[in-house]
């Protein structure tokens, strides 16, 4: 309860910040952007068959300031959710998170960056969202450095907030055109108890003829032993891409990060070694079209045993942001001893203006097929039709989608999404 | 505890203010702040290389190019250039698949973006039985803070 007030009184200080802040600074901007969502379908309740369930969800992002200039600027970001229906499907009636909501300073010169308040951070060996403060900037020509501290916000209905704390950063070292290095740490405590440190480098090296190779390890220093290791190259072979990749995993270090029991904990037990390893390849052909493939080996030390996904994905391009394609998928999986078949088909056109009262349509088959039944059915089917138009000088957007489902877990499923952007842009 | 809170504190003030005195030294990459538009361009800034050389003076451009793969093959240059990044993409873009906590997944809330790669497309309750048994570690990328968790805590406990 207190978490939520604190979080609510962050929210609408954190809006009263942006609204003010474009008259404390020059050149500002002003950016609001709202996005609802209205859903419909019908759930089994504990007290109803076929209740109808009526989410409203509002996504509200602000961003004042000088947006695409160094000086001063404010950015919030966050979603709120209300069951319009009430009856019992959602366990809370509302629901929401505040995702981001910091302050933000930087200067052309060395790109210093100094931010303060909820912020995501992801670069090295962190992907977190922090409550506090992170500065980075260019250290000279050859070596850019960031740090951070605060409390993890992922922490926090965990026993509270006190005792929680999270502090890191990461250095390069890079000559352009060929190569960046970093080094990254990451240690994070939750109710005054070590819960997970990290170190990390990653590498990205350009050699000739084009290739790149790339990569990243993590180091738990908790259970003293690596927990990931993940490196590709990136080569060009006249008009095709190939991306060969290898991933190594080691179950105890990696899951042995959890901050707090999880779905996940009991894998960190397990003692599993898992090995990826596969490729990537595109090749564009006249322009429009575009044939993708991949293939993907994962090995289990433990269990002494394989799996193996292959699919190949078709695509053309037209005018504007249309494109129809194909994909068609194959997993081969021992470890969950059940195999399916994937068919994706879609499509995205933008260009039937004259012919509909819509600027773009929509549409999305998915079907699966297993090779053993689960809940005594052994396909799954998926089919999303959806229009938008524009109003207001391209200010207001509306987007109506259906989508039908019959799979394992619903026979005859339908749903309907109403989807209105609205988005405020003005220069003080 | 006392002795280590402090050098905690002691190294995180020295390296505070290497960064500020280094801020003042000449930048290696010198990228802007923001990248023009696709209004601007009159079209859509996904493919660094039609205006940039692939290995260019600031930066190697090409491995920026938004493939058909990049959906699920940009982690690399998010870890090591997120201001590279932050040149075209507002943080709340990247919050439709990586955030602290969402209800909605990603392909759901863009339910009309079929033209986007976006995760978990169709019926993937059924699917993540097995996908989350052939690699627990993708799962865990997203789904592993408690926050996130939520989402895997109304079945799995």
């Amino acid at each position: 309860m207190v978490m939520k007030k604190s979080l609510q009184c962050l929210f609408w200080v954190g809006l009263l910040g942006g609204l003010l802040l474009p008259c404390q600074t020059l050149a500002a901007e002003v950016s609001f952007q709202s996005d609802t969502i209205i859903r419909g379908f019908e759930r089994n309740t504990v007290t109803q068959t076929d209740a109808g369930v009526v989410p409203v969800y509002e996504y509200l992002q602000v961003d004042a300031g000088t947006l695409d200039e160094p000086g001063l600027a404010f950015h919030l970001y966050g979603w709120g959710r209300l069951d319009l229906a009430d009856n019992g499907y959602f366990t809370d009636e509302t629901a929401g998170e505040l995702l981001y909501g910091y302050l933000e300073y930087s200067q052309a010169q060395a790109r210093f960056n100094a931010r303060l308040g909820r912020q995501s951070i992801f670069e090295g060996v962190a992907n977190e969202v922090v409550d506090g403060l992170r500065l980075s900037s260019d250290l000279g020509r050859y070596f850019s450095g960031s740090v951070y501290a605060g409390q993890p916000a992922a922490l926090a209905e965990e026993n509270g907030r006190d005792g929680d704390s999270i502090f890191g950063g990461r250095l390069a070292n890079h000559v352009a055109g060929y190569y960046d290095l970093g080094v990254s740490y990451k240690k994070i405590r939750s109710d005054s108890s070590d819960a997970e440190e990290l170190a990390g480098v990653d590498l990205s090296l350009y050699l000739p003829a084009a290739v790149t190779l790339s990569g990243f390890s993590s180091y738990n220093l908790d259970s003293e032993d690596f927990a990931e290791h993940s490196y590709q190259a990136n080569l060009k072979l006249g008009p095709v891409s190939l991306r060969p990749f290898v991933q190594f995993f080691q179950y105890d270090d990696y899951f042995g990060t959890a901050t707090s029991p999880s779905p996940f904990s009991f894998l960190a037990g397990t003692g599993e070694e898992l090995t990826i390893y596969g490729a990537d390849f595109t090749l564009p052909a006249q322009e429009a079209w575009l044939l993708t493939a991949k293939a993907k080996h994962y090995d289990y030390e433990v269990l002494d045993d394989s799996s193996n996904f292959v699919s190949a994905q078709v695509s053309w391009s037209g005018a504007g942001l249309t494109q129809v394609g194909g994909e068609l998928g194959y997993m081969n999986s021992d470890v969950a001893q059940i195999d399916y078949v994937l068919v994706r088909l879609f499509g995205y056109c933008d260009q039937v203006k004259e012919i509909l009262p819509v600027d773009f349509v929509s549409g999305d088959l998915v079907y699966v097929g297993y090779d053993q039944k689960i809940y005594n059915d052994d396909s799954s089917l998926f089919v999303s039709l959806g229009v938008g138009k524009t109003y207001l000088d391209n200010s207001l957007k509306l987007k109506l989608s259906g989508d039908y489902s019959s799979d394992p877990y619903f026979d005859n499923d339908l749903r309907g999404m109403l989807t209105a952007s609205y988005l405020f842009d003005r220069s003080l | 505890m006392m002795r280590k809170h402090i050098w905690t504190a002691l190294t995180l003030t020295l390296l505070l203010l290497g960064l500020a005195a280094c801020a003042a030294l000449d930048s290696g990459l010198d990228l802007p702040l923001r990248h023009l538009s696709a209004d601007d361009l009159g079209e859509q800034p996904t493919t660094c290389t039609n205006c940039h050389e692939a290995r260019g003076e600031k930066l190697a451009f090409g491995n920026f190019n938004h493939t058909a793969t990049w959906g699920q093959d940009h982690r690399q240059q998010a870890y090591q250039q997120e201001a590279v990044c932050s040149m075209c993409h507002q943080t709340s873009f990247c919050n439709d698949c990586h955030a602290t906590r969402v209800e909605l997944k990603p392909s759901l809330k863009n339910q009309t973006d079929t033209k986007r790669q976006m995760p978990h497309r169709g019926d993937y309750l059924t699917r993540h039985r097995i996908d989350g048994q052939v690699d627990p570690t993708s799962c865990f990328r997203c789904h592993g803070n408690p926050k996130a968790a939520q989402t895997c805590a109304r079945c799995h406990g």
